[in-house]
């Protein structure tokens, strides 16, 4: 292993319609929560890591170089990472590697999007090759409505169940959401606005569907070296995984899905955790499909395969319950794809330092972070926790 | 920094005006003859970092793509876009880390697919006052090279011996996409793109795409007995607004004297015994190797003129031909360190310069160099 | 793999909507009056142009606002000979980056009012260190073209 490190700090902006900021102020919000909240200033950095989904979505080519004066990067070596939806969680791991090649003690991580300076579906269409799958895989809900039946059907769960359990999943993040400050859906809604909603792509319907927004996300990390000598109380990274698979949807096995299982057991094996269901408290696994968010329970072993259903019937993943999910509301409320998964280990770190205010875990102390991107195709864990 | 990480091997396509094969197709190429070369298996690579770009694609998430064509399917990978050293930087960063021991960078871009890179380099320019007044590369390359005439009376027959040089060298190496004997008449006859700088004063883009496996020093030795250590990084970036900027001292010198730092080299005009750099423009490689402290501010020239950069000169600079002969946009970074290994290892044939143990490569993107890498290999 | 391998040909065109933030808004209204306007830095006293909400050295958020002469020093200019897709104009024309009186940063923007038919004369007019002045279009409709271009002046 190398160095060990930190997070120190964290900022996110109000996410939504941000049509008051350009986006690199919308970057400069966030950044400078990051400062605010970890006590340090822009010349306190060492190196900077930035990034976002495809610059197509705002119309910008090379957006690390267009924002790097609001991330204070001027004179500071830099790098743009982008890996499609996974990108805050590539993000997370980017900058964890600055740190624990020894090179650095203090890097700024930073993840934007402004969704709504473009035409979002049209971009992500072109996520797809042109030459086999963009006529046909046109934007993500599609993707996984195929994924999500293909589960349903594997296991022969009944089609009510599981449209009961999305179902369910949908209200408690929308009820979550409310409790987050820099949520972008904040409506509150029941089991029968989902069962009611449009279908978008069967058995999707709208209110299973996350939004777009505009928003950022940054966060400080930090060497041991740097946390004793600032006598911080931070949230260690304890683990990390990354596994990325075939580029043709519908070549790999997407039920029991190797990217996501494998890129979980490689962070368990460096947090030592050897039964996640137990060890860990809270988790914020990537839902833009609240489907698609059970299926990833099974994969990352929070449950035996075919068995997601019971977590979401039984509370388990709900707040109260003892592996709580989504806290801050995910994904399916909060969209800026580039932060997206940085957001969920901003939101990790704040729990398992009881900062996360009205959407705190009591005594959270270990916590799962997710995020999925490429074409249905890779999946980022971090493994965050208050003690080293 | 405790750990020592070195070069095993490197391959490059032939560069040219248009490789036939799909981007998927090339990407495997590489890497197969990259792994057959080393004689190991794909199950061998701990990790892959990617180097490309979106709008040098036309695919979004211009990584997911290729990524298993990369030999990464089920593994651990990363893309850090827009600039293939950076891309070398971050591999170099993940074995650093102890959590893999090897590492595969790679970079591809196929600039006949793309609209022109005058098109795509305006798309970087922010939407509101950079891009309604028309910057992109070129045009940025042409008000820093008039600010730099300016100040030290370099001429343009000056710069026309830079693409001679390039373009000669690049006669001698069997990956370039160009090359030729040229007269600095020629060059001079060439039509004005961007004045001061003609059109041929400005490499034109290329199709191509590289392999780079890096390792542990332990493997390494296992793998290969000439490894090349990476001695030194060093990378920085520039304000955001043109007009913050000093286009005559950027972010190359501070990127540099990192690298250096790293490295123990005090010395650069001697302790370094050759250098492949990314001469966007010949005006370029005369304003990079000051900057990379080969000479004072405004004798880059001299260099070029006492044929002290020449393939067999005290400093050798582009011996490959640099982006003169093959300018695969995204990829081009991740050449130099390539072609820097290949000299190191002895095994650069025709344009193998002599008595060589330590060279710099460099990588640049962004409009007048906004964003630089400086990676010191030696043996 | 041998055979024969065809081009297959794509286009990428979308629109957007690129939010400016108050500093931009207020910056374009501002030229609709011919008025060029930056804003100060509290920390570093640079007068920023085009205004901005932030400052890119200090990391400070700005808000007090400075009208900057029309009339300032060409830094350093070229010309564009050559035509891509997007471009905005049809060259040749000039370009420069021009340190207008009252701010401390340049603004990369045209130099117009001379004939680029013949080159001497034109580049007798346009040259490092000469004053130059912004020629404001008749129509104005608050964007960075409002100034038409900077000319010579002597
Ligand atoms: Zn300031």
């Amino acid at each position: 292993m190398g160095h060990a490190v930190a997070i120190i700090g964290t900022g996110q902006t109000h996410c939504g319609k941000r049509t008051d900021v350009s986006y690199p102020e919308l970057i400069y919000e966030a950044v400078s929560r990051a400062f605010e909240d970890s006590g340090l200033s822009p010349d306190d950095i060492e190196a900077v890591v930035s990034g976002s989904m495809p610059p197509a979505m705002e119309g910008v080519n090379n957006p690390h170089l267009y924002w790097a004066d609001a991330m204070g990067a001027g004179g500071k070596p830099l790098i743009r990472i982008a890996t499609c939806g996974s990108t805050g969680i590539s993000l997370a791991h980017a900058g964890f590697y600055h740190v624990s090649s020894g090179l650095f003690d203090l890097v700024l991580v930073v993840g934007a999007e402004k969704m709504y300076e473009g035409n979002p579906q049209g971009v992500m269409a072109t996520v797809a090759d042109p030459f086999f799958q963009r006529p046909f895989l046109a934007g993500a809900p599609g993707i996984f409505a195929l994924q999500s039946n293909e589960w349903a059907h594997r296991y022969g769960l009944e089609e009510k169940r599981v449209r009961m359990a999305a179902a369910e999943l949908s209200v408690r993040n929308h009820t979550d959401a409310l409790d987050n400050p820099y949520a972008h859906i904040k409506v509150k809604i029941a089991v029968e606005d989902v069962l009611k909603s449009r279908v978008i792509a069967y058995p999707v319907r709208i209110l299973d569907v996350c939004p777009a927004s505009d928003g950022a996300c940054a966060v400080i990390m930090a060497s041991e070296r740097m946390v004793r000598k600032m006598g911080a109380k931070p949230a260690w990274i304890r683990g990390v995984g990354y596994c990325g698979e075939e580029a043709f949807f519908g070549e790999g096995d997407k039920v029991v899905w190797q990217a996501a299982i494998n890129a979980a057991k490689t962070a368990y094996k460096q947090a030592g955790i050897t039964d996640p269901r137990k060890e860990i408290d809270v988790a914020e696994v990537y839902n833009p499909f609240t489907f698609q968010e059970m299926l990833f329970y099974e994969c990352f072993g929070f449950c035996d395969f075919g068995q997601a259903c019971e977590l979401v019937e039984k509370g388990v993943v709900m707040r109260g319950g003892d592996l709580p999910c989504d806290p801050s509301g995910g994904v399916l409320c909060t969209n800026p794809i580039g932060a997206t998964g940085l957001q969920r280990a901003a939101e990790i770190a704040l729990q398992v330092t009881n900062k996360a205010g009205d959407h705190q875990i009591p005594g959270a102390s270990t916590g799962l972070t997710h995020a999925m991107g490429g074409l249905d195709q890779f999946n980022g864990i971090m493994i965050i926790s208050n003690s080293l | 920094m405790g750990k020592r990480v070195a070069i095993v091997d490197t391959v490059q396509t032939e560069h040219g005006d248009k490789l036939e094969d799909n981007i998927r197709e090339i990407m495997f190429g590489v890497v197969r003859q990259l792994l057959d070369r080393v004689g190991i298996e794909k199950s061998e690579i701990g990790t892959m970092v990617s180097a490309s770009s979106d709008y040098w694609e036309g695919i979004s998430c211009s990584n997911a793509y290729y990524y298993d064509a990369a030999g990464a399917n089920l593994k651990s990978g990363s893309n850090a876009e827009e600039d293939s050293g950076l891309a070398f930087i971050y591999g170099f960063m993940r074995i650093l880390s102890g959590d893999y021991k090897t590492a595969l960078v790679i970079s591809i871009t196929k600039c006949s697919e793309t609209p022109s890179a005058a098109t795509l380099t305006h798309m970087s320019a922010d939407p509101f006052f950079h891009r309604p007044v028309g910057l992109n590369e070129t045009v940025v390359a042409g008000l820093q090279a008039r600010e730099y005439m300016n100040r030290y009376g370099i001429t343009e027959e000056d710069l026309a011996m830079v693409v001679v040089k390039n373009l000669g060298n690049a006669q001698k190496n069997p990956y370039a996409h160009r090359g030729g004997q040229l007269s600095e008449e020629e060059v001079l006859a060439s039509s004005m793109m961007v004045y001061p700088l003609r059109e041929m004063d400005i490499p034109s883009t290329s199709d191509g795409a590289c392999a780079v496996l890096l390792a542990e020093e332990k493997i390494a030795r296992d793998l290969t007995d000439t490894p090349i250590f990476v001695e030194g990084v060093g990378w920085g970036t520039d304000h955001s607004f043109l007009g913050d900027r000093n286009l005559l001292n950027g972010s190359l010198p501070k990127a540099a004297e990192r690298a250096y730092q790293m490295a123990g080299v005090k010395d650069p005009s001697n302790e370094i015994d050759m250098a492949e750099i990314c001469d966007i423009t010949s005006f370029h490689e005369i304003l990079w190797m000051e900057q990379l402290g080969f000479c004072p501010p405004g004798k880059g020239a001299d260099l070029v003129k006492d044929g002290v950069t020449a393939m067999h000169g005290k400093l050798p600079v582009n011996p490959s031909g640099g982006l003169f002969g093959a300018n695969p946009y995204v990829a081009r970074g991740l050449i130099r360190i390539a072609e820097a290994a290949m000299q190191l290892k002895g095994e650069a044939g025709d344009r193998q310069v002599l008595d060589v143990s330590r060279a710099v490569a460099q990588s640049v993107h962004g409009l007048g160099g906004q964003l630089h890498s400086v990676i010191i290999l030696g043996t | 793999m041998s055979g024969e391998s065809r081009i297959l040909e794509g286009y990428v065109s979308l629109p957007y909507k690129w939010a400016m933030g108050a500093a931009t808004t207020r910056f374009f209204e501002e030229l609709k009056n011919k008025k060029i306007m930056g804003t100060k830095c509290p920390k570093c006293n640079r007068v920023l142009i085009p205004a901005r909400s932030f400052c890119s050295h200090c990391f400070e958020k700005i808000d007090e606002w400075k009208e900057v002469s029309q009339e300032g020093t060409l830094r350093t200019w070229c010309t564009v000979n050559f035509s891509y897709e997007g471009q905005p104009k049809e060259p040749p024309y000039i370009l420069g980056i021009i340190d207008l009186d009252g701010a401390d940063v340049g603004l990369p923007h045209f130099v117009g009012g001379v004939d680029l038919d013949d080159f001497e004369e034109a580049a007798k007019k346009v040259h490092i260190g000469g004053r130059v002045r912004a020629v404001w279009k008749e129509n104005r409709t608050g964007n960075i073209l409002d100034i038409d271009y900077f000319q010579p002046v002597e």
